[in-house]
């Protein structure tokens, strides 16, 4: 199948590769897959505590070149967002952005499911902190 | 499905054809049904016999063959050319067990219901990601994590042949109840199927590049 050259240039030089670390309380880490295909992904961002935007995100993809061009594409895209932004971009503005091919519609499916997980996660680690300072205090 | 409302009469002598390949009275080849399963004039089932289904293919083969309608009408040769082709895609399919079952699933629209990560186990998917991880590593040279990707792969076999019993099961209990909530657990297990036997194919290609003198003892 032939790529888009948006896809080629995020499948040849894909941003933001590597991984932040899980245990940090301002990680969020969303792990996904693709039950078609069985591709995984892994989305993890970096929240600033202080204003709410979502300072540096990586992603580590195992998949078709439009899976990790869609999860490079998303990484970029977070970065700079407040959760509630980044919470709502979605899978066609990915195939719209990377020309993807009706079959490869799921590969960007799956990037915006691992952003959704990603901020559920930090969402939750946040959520169980508060509950604990609520009691401590 | 608009091929369960054919025309059940045969187009060439107007006697009610209900929907078999040919007409029982004047015996031209009706248009064919893109049921697989009507196709082989077999029940909707989950569970068939493998013989009996490869049987039917080779009988079909022979009876549906384009050379057979050469001197026949341009109606009966363009039906044979249409049945040839759903033949081939449907044997395909009804053959193996996992492609029986993901059509009977995409038939029952139980398919677009759950497209979507999240119904997937998390620890199965934690496992998928390490052993990428590991076979990232392998390919980069690290050899010291043969030993490892081989135990995996025991794993997931052993996995595999997990969920094929599930499937198994789950198949007859389908063929018994009809019951939607049964497809919805074979459509589980088939995705689980999906992430193992990814894997598995992977490793496979991995480990046999790396030492194809050892293949031959397998
Ligand atoms: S083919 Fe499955 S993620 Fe692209
Ligand atoms: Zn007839």
């Amino acid at each position: 199948m032939a790529y888009s050259d948006k896809v080629l240039d995020h499948y040849n030089n894909p941003r933001n590769v590597g991984s932040l670390d899980k245990n940090d309380p301002r990680v969020g880490t969303g792990m996904v897959g693709a039950p078609e295909c069985g591709d995984v992904m892994k989305l993890q961002i970096l929240v600033d505590e202080e204003t709410g935007v979502i300072a540096d995100a990586k992603f580590k993809t195992f998949g078709c070149g439009s899976a990790i061009a869609s999860s490079s594409l998303a990484t970029e895209w977070v970065k700079g967002k407040t959760l509630d932004e980044a919470l709502k971009i979605k899978n066609t503005e990915i195939v719209n952005e990377l020309a993807l091919p009706p079959v490869k519609i799921h590969c960007s499916v799956l990037a915006e499911d691992a952003i959704k997980a990603a901020i559920e996660d930090y969402k939750r680690k946040r959520a169980a902190r508060e509950a604990l300072a609520g009691k401590a205090s | 499905m608009s091929h369960f409302r054919q025309t059940v009469e045969c187009w060439q002598c107007g006697h009610p054809a209900e929907h078999s390949l040919f007409c029982r009275y004047c015996d031209s080849l009706q248009r064919p049904t893109a049921d697989y399963f009507r196709f082989f004039g077999l029940e909707p089932r989950l569970k068939i016999d493998a013989a009996n289904l490869e049987k039917r293919f080779y009988e079909l083969s022979r009876l549906l063959h384009p050379d057979r309608y050469l001197r026949k009408s341009p109606t009966e040769q363009q039906y044979s050319l249409e049945a040839t082709a759903i033949l081939n895609d449907a044997y395909r399919v009804l053959r193996n067990p996992v492609a029986r079952a993901e059509y009977v699933l995409r038939q029952a629209g139980v398919e677009s219901l759950e497209p979507r990560a999240r119904t997937l186990d998390p620890a199965l998917l934690a496992e998928v990601f390490e052993l990428n991880e590991a076979l990232e590593e392998f390919r980069g040279g690290d050899r010291s994590v043969r030993p490892a990707l081989e135990q995996a792969r025991e794993r997931f076999l052993a996995q595999r042949g997990e969920i094929d019993a599930g499937l198994e099961s789950l198949f007859e209990r389908y063929d018994e109840s009809r019951a939607p909530n049964v497809l919805a657990e074979i459509r589980k297990l088939l995705d689980r199927r999906k992430y193992v036997q990814n894997l598995i194919e992977q490793l496979d290609r991995e480990l046999a590049t790396e030492s194809t003198d050892a293949a031959t003892s397998d």
